[in-house]
């Protein structure tokens, strides 16, 4: 290459780079990637959660990763992927968490009006939109009484359309959520609502409806929230089936959710409430019968002594039929045990914050009662009314 | 008034600025925006607020959660706490329904970062302020 020739080759290098670094700037501004990783460690003195934790398990694993780009200043496509390995409930085969389309409408100066398409996660109480997260979930666990994880995915997301908006208040701001879409029952949910995992198979083939009005006060000092979901699955039934004398059907199932917290410097208060009404209406008269109106609610303090150290102390309360707090009347009914029924637990837990990467738990959980173990990983008849539960935990965001 | 007093009266006030001296917004020189509201603040900070007034998408820095700038920016100026934006921005990020801002290590990089991007807002001690970043009061 002669003197010339190598002048413009870097004139022309140095009038390209300004471009490519401007390129990859806006690229990168434009798209996040973040993730999570999280371990932990169960030991129940009886009872199986999570895995064989009797015996000390390992079965509780979640990772995560998701991506989001801004496609134009009114377009956003966000996606996540998550493997979670949980005991009986879950295997870690990966599954799209997420994958939406986020159209912003309308920006005024009170706020703003859009909606999201494909896959949402239902934004249920406080925490049910990232419950699989460790570093945004209250503990080791999602409060039980509130997010059973027995039952996770039927609430969790839905395959459709939301529409949101913000409205800035005076002293706070409201926003408001409503949603339409086909739910994602699994096996769990079935062995859940059902009692056994037959041969047929629960169909989401009705829209799920889903409305969430949220109040956050002072922002966010106090926030009020209330949640309602009505969704229908139907159960097809097999051959096989008819074995048991169960038939074709449908379950009905209304979640509502009121949560409200307080956030201080160094206390947060949460308090929440879960009213659920599950209605099999088919199937065979035994589920006909097992209508029921469940109860729950989990109320937390939680004190920061440092800004990387908090303990919390946490009492749930679950009853599958308010109506009958105790078990009673299903035991002479069904002669089950009546324990099976309800859930009474005190939780004492901390949480160390290493650093804004890493993130230590520990708990210790006091039960009584079995509901809200599963019938995946426990038979209930042999099952020990008064159990603990010692609990680690190990986490990774960036 | 003698002279002894009068300096001590100096110093007490000096004490006293510094004591109320807090951090100021920063913006990109271009931004005609020169005063905001603590609600718009909040919104902005909270990611929920994509656009200036002018459609100019805004891009948010901030510093780590534990850097004492950021606590003293959130508790002063957005009368927050860094835990309630963290919650704001995961719930956000690990949802899908929205973003987090971008972190930057230093309070200079804080300044070259908010000096070049279009858009662009940020914070910093006033001490530091230059002539290659725009200042925003508070409504």
């Amino acid at each position: 290459m002669n003197r010339l020739n190598t002048q413009y080759f870097f004139i022309i290098i140095a009038l390209y780079l300004p471009g490519l670094s401007y390129a990859e700037t806006s690229w990168l501004d434009k798209t996040q990637i973040h993730g999570f990783a999280s371990q932990a460690f169960i030991a129940t003195t009886d009872n199986n959660f999570f895995g064989d934790s009797e015996h000390g398990s390992f079965e509780f694993t979640e990772l995560g990763i998701n991506a989001s780009t801004q496609l134009s200043s009114k377009l956003r496509f966000s996606a996540q992927a998550l493997s979670r390995r949980a005991g009986g409930f879950d295997d870690g085969s990966p599954r799209i968490d997420f994958a939406l389309l986020d159209i912003n409408l309308i920006n005024y100066e009170q706020g703003q009006i859009g909606v999201y398409l494909g896959r949402i996660k239902n934004p249920i109480g406080l925490y049910n939109e990232t419950r699989d997260v460790a570093h945004t979930r209250q503990g080791i666990f999602a409060a039980q009484s509130i997010y059973f994880d027995k039952v996770r995915d039927l609430i969790l997301s839905a395959d459709g359309i939301q529409l949101y908006g913000d409205y800035s208040l005076p002293n706070g701001t409201l926003f408001l959520r409503g949603g339409l879409g086909y739910s994602i029952p699994d096996d769990n949910v079935e062995q859940a609502y059902l009692g056994a995992n037959f041969a047929g198979k629960l169909e989401s083939n009705k829209l799920a409806l889903l409305g969430q009005i949220l109040y956050e006060h002072d922002g966010g000092r106090w926030i009020f929230s209330a949640t309602g979901v009505t969704l229908e699955i139907d159960y097809e039934s097999q051959p096989a089936d008819a074995l048991f004398g169960i038939s074709d059907g449908t379950l009905k199932v209304d979640y509502t959710v009121l949560s409200t917290q307080y956030n201080g410097e160094k206390w947060q208060l949460t308090g929440e409430v879960a009213f659920e009404n599950i209605n099999p209406q088919g199937i065979s008269e035994f589920h006909q019968a097992l209508n029921s109106n469940t109860l729950g609610y989990s109320l937390e303090a939680n004190y920061r002594l440092t800004s990387k150290l908090q303990g919390f102390i946490r009492q749930e309360r679950f009853y599958i039929d308010k109506d009958d707090k105790n078990g009673s009347q299903y035991n002479a009914t069904y002669l089950q045990p009546a324990s099976s029924r309800y859930s009474k637990s005190w939780v004492i837990g901390g949480r160390w914050d290493i650093n804004p990467n890493w993130m230590a738990r520990v708990e210790y959980h006091s039960f009584k009662g079995l509901a809200i173990l599963s019938p995946v990983e426990n038979t209930t008849p042999t099952a020990k009314e008064n159990w603990d539960m010692f609990a680690l935990s190990l986490s990774y965001r960036f | 008034m003698n002279k002894p007093v009068k300096y001590y009266f100096a110093i007490f006030f000096l004490i006293l600025s510094a004591n109320v001296s807090s951090q100021i917004l920063i913006t990109h020189p271009d931004n005609s925006i020169s005063q905001l509201s603590k609600k718009t603040m909040r919104s902005i900070f909270a990611m929920r607020t994509p656009h200036w007034p002018n459609g100019l998408p805004i891009q948010v820095f901030v510093l780590d959660d534990q850097a004492p700038i950021h606590i003293s920016f959130c508790k002063h100026l957005l009368g927050m706490f860094p835990y309630q934006l963290r919650r704001v921005w995961d719930r956000q990020v690990f949802s899908g329904t929205g973003i987090a801002p971008i972190t930057v290590k230093t309070e200079q990089e804080m300044i070259n970062r908010v000096a070049t991007t279009q858009g662009a807002i940020g914070y910093i001690m006033p001490e530091n302020m230059t002539s290659s970043i725009k200042s925003i009061g508070e409504l």
